[in-house]
């Protein structure tokens, strides 16, 4: 039996007594105040986050259809979805058009703002700093309504373009492979404005004498930013990637409105499932237990990056 | 026993700390679930109707509720229009409100969702309808019996018809012309059919595919196994109804008719349902016919109305549709589904279910009665979005602007052909519609993929007319 007790590592007698500071007025004054600036703060995230979770993890183990008291199901909800094949797809499908949006968010974002932190007319570098960011600001699920159109294999504009270089219409939409991609290259047009923000910010945070140094040493091009640039911008970098990688496993709107998750369960992602368990099959429970295990998955995903980042990631 | 270092004091903060907390768990737990409805000013005492937003325009909503408050000005009426992009998206929106408490006490519900509506939350109108059996002989004569079964679920009625549509073929006129073809004759054939679309796709260019479709329950596969015999789900009569038959309609048209359809044993694997799906693969193989893609055929109109689409299944809904987008009343027309096996045509139709949580339920029972009058039904569909369920409003006059000129086939699509019937949608509709749907898009992908995505169909199929709703 394993022996619980906490050794005393030194006689309490022997603690010299502490004497804990008065607190003054004025002290507490500033805790009820800064109290005050946190507490909507607090408020929000409890109301709308904390409660929320904790209602879901009771809800996981209920059997709940709206209509009908909850009945309490323990963990066959968890048991029905760890063997749900539609399940069980979404979660691979989400990991890998979690690890080909976020690697291509990560890219573009970085090779746009190297490229607009050469030389370049100011006008212009707002011009494009502008137009970067700006499908960030729109609905995801009008983007998605408009690419339909765009990516439709029959009608739409992208097959019509690639059809004057003798290209043959590609099913985009209606493909496998077509509709992943599809999904992909929509969710990654909209979202690197973000990325690309964070690290034009970074680059403009690395000293110039570092760069000037840099080159008196010889160092140019590709080799200047693999040795030089990446390191310094790493921090920028894990911050982009955990933001990018939390919000790809939440990824919705776009397959939702562009594939439907199909064809087959080719797109459907693992929100779309706690959206059709709840809202169209009236299976509160198991969507929740899918919820559960997104928010499991969501965290690991991210402790694994922080505890890379300690090998990875430079602080100047 | 654990050795500590707390002082007596801290433990007893703590255990103060503890106390408080069970007290406020406690005291929360005692208290009534808060709703939506506990909001104040939330409840006001009206009768609330919630409706799909995009069914009415505001112009007919403003109507429908001055003319029900003109004629029963002691109850007060609030039209909920709930946005969504289809059934079972507005399905959803209202699931959401009965979760928060808002529960709305009449839905529109389609044919999607009329036995989902009627085993949970439906309350049978079979004691009112009786009651006012004389005030009603009137709407049931002017309604057809299939609209009529299409809500009735184990023997009770659920709903008043109020407007259906069945999947007809339209045909672009230009189209016909460019391919020297004529509309085709009223008896045409799947093989008439095939043969249109060649000659269409010949006299157009690549970016022209003559037959276009939406995968989606209505409108989508489903004509296709309903022509050639066959449905997705085993589909038997509920017994019961003759209540209802027997008070409002004559011998002949209430031959065969019972309680209700019931969609029970899956059949994905049917020797007919594979035919239909092969038939539909060889189409897009040819490049006669779209992919399927799903959505609700939003982009249709534009390619309809500009003449890259040559043929689509649509209903009544239409015309009004087309009209709207530009098309000349003569530019488009309408015909039958084409022959396969037979010529059972499939359609959807909708009314007001009343909700079992209605504390008003005499007063929405009015309202549903005031909702399935003539004149109403007259102000409300004044712009032909849909095929009115009373036979008497299809006449030449709402159709002069918009066309069809053949528009009589869209209330003869039932009359024409009695075995017509609902799409299959069983309270277990959600699941069915996503199996079906997913399983139609990798079907289609090739011809050799039919027989391998038709038994994972039915494996699916089957797990989910399991499952007890």
């Amino acid at each position: 039996m394993t022996d619980t007790r906490i050794p005393a590592v030194r006689p309490r007698a022997a603690t010299p007594p502490v004497t804990a500071p008065r607190r003054s007025a004025r002290g507490r004054g500033a805790r009820l105040l800064a109290a005050l600036f946190l507490a909507p703060t607090v408020t929000g995230i409890v109301v709308f986050t904390v409660v929320p979770i904790i209602g879901s993890v009771v809800l996981s183990l209920f059997h709940w259809d709206v209509i009908d008291p909850p009945g309490f199901a323990g963990a066959a909800n968890y048991r029905e979805v760890f063997t749900d094949s539609t399940v069980l797809v979404s979660f691979r499908n989400t990991l890998v058009f979690m690890v080909f949006a976020v690697a291509a968010q990560l890219l573009v974002a970085l090779s746009l703002a190297l490229t607009l932190n050469g030389r370049m007319p100011g006008w212009l570098r707002s011009v494009f700093r502008s137009a970067f960011f700006f499908p960030l600001v729109l609905s995801a699920a009008s983007i998605s309504v408009v690419m339909k159109y765009l990516f439709n294999q029959d009608f739409g504009v992208v097959n019509w373009l690639i059809g004057l270089v003798g290209i043959a219409p590609v099913p985009w939409l209606t493909s496998e492979l077509g509709a992943m991609a599809t999904v992909i290259i929509v969710y990654v047009w909209q979202q690197f404005g973000f990325s690309f923000l964070l690290f034009v910010g970074g680059l403009n945070n690395i000293p110039r004498e570092i760069h000037e140094a840099a080159a008196l040493d010889g160092a140019t091009g590709l080799r200047k930013h693999l040795a030089l640039t990446l390191p310094l911008l790493s921090p920028t970098l894990l911050v982009a990637s955990v933001v990018g990688i939390i919000n790809a496993l939440q990824v919705f709107e776009q397959p939702y409105v562009l594939t439907d998750g199909g064809p087959g369960d080719s797109t459907r992602t693992v929100v779309m499932v706690i959206y059709e368990k709840a809202f169209e099959q009236l299976r509160f429970g198991e969507a929740s237990a899918v919820g559960v295990l997104l928010f499991v998955l969501i965290m690991a995903v991210t402790a694994v990056q922080f505890r890379l980042s300690r090998r990875f990631v430079h602080y100047q | 026993m654990t050795d500590s270092h707390h002082s007596r004091r801290a433990l007893l903060r703590y255990g103060a700390y503890g106390a408080g907390a069970a007290a406020l768990a406690g005291t929360a737990a005692s208290w009534d679930r808060l709703t939506g409805a506990d909001i104040p000013g939330r409840d006001d005492g009206s009768l609330v109707v919630a409706t799909l937003g995009s069914a009415f325009s505001p112009a007919g909503i403003r109507t429908l509720v001055a003319g029900f408050r003109a004629l029963h000005p002691g109850i007060k009426v609030r039209v909920n229009a709930v946005q969504a992009v289809d059934w079972s998206d507005f399905f959803a929106k209202i699931l959401t409100q009965i979760a928060a408490g808002t529960a709305p006490d009449l839905v529109y519900v389609a044919t999607e969702g009329v036995q989902l509506f009627a085993r949970h939350l439906g309350v049978p109108l079979d004691r009112w309808v009786r009651r006012d059996a004389a005030e009603l002989r009137e709407y049931f004569a002017d309604v057809h019996p299939s609209l009529v079964e299409s809500m009735m679920y184990e023997g009770s009625l659920y709903q008043l018809p109020i407007e259906f549509n069945a999947a007809d073929m339209y045909l672009n006129t230009r189209v016909l012309h460019q391919a020297g073809a004529d509309l085709p004759a009223d008896d045409w054939t799947r093989d008439d059919f095939t043969a249109l679309l060649r000659r269409m796709k010949k006299a157009n260019d690549s970016h022209f595919t003559p037959y276009f479709w939406t995968n989606r329950l209505w409108g989508g596969v489903v004509p296709w196994l309903f022509a050639n015999g066959t449905n997705l789900l085993a589909e038997s009569r509920a017994p019961g109804g003759g209540w209802l038959w027997d008070c409002f309609y004559p011998a002949a048209q209430r031959r065969g008719r019972g309680g209700g359809f019931r969609w029970t044993t899956p059949q994905a694997t049917n020797g007919r349902v594979e035919e239909a799906y092969d038939y539909l693969a060889g189409l897009i193989q040819e490049g006669l016919c779209t992919r399927p893609e799903g959505g609700n055929g939003q982009n249709l109109i534009g390619v309809f109305s500009t003449g890259r689409v040559g043929v689509t299944p649509a209903g009544g809904f239409w015309a009004g549709g087309l009209h709207l987008a530009g098309m000349r009343d003569d530019a488009f027309d309408v015909r039958y589904f084409p022959r396969w096996r037979t010529r059972r045509h499939q359609f959807g139709a909708a009314g007001y279910a009343l909700l079992r949580t209605s504390k008003k339920q005499d007063a929405a029972w009015e309202f549903i009665k005031y909702s399935a009058r003539l004149d109403t039904l007259t102000e409300l569909f004044s712009t032909n979005q849909t095929t009115p369920a009373r036979r008497s409003m299809l006449a030449a006059g709402r159709y002069r602007e918009t066309g069809p000129a053949h528009w009589r086939i869209f209330y003869d699509t039932l009359d024409a052909f009695p075995d017509t019937g609902p799409v299959p949608a069983p309270p277990q509709v959600a699941e069915v519609t996503q199996v079906l749907l997913k399983h139609t898009g990798t079907a289609l992908a090739s011809p050799r993929s039919v027989g391998p995505a038709l038994r994972r169909m039915q494996g699916d199929l089957e797990k989910a007319m399991e499952r007890d709703v």
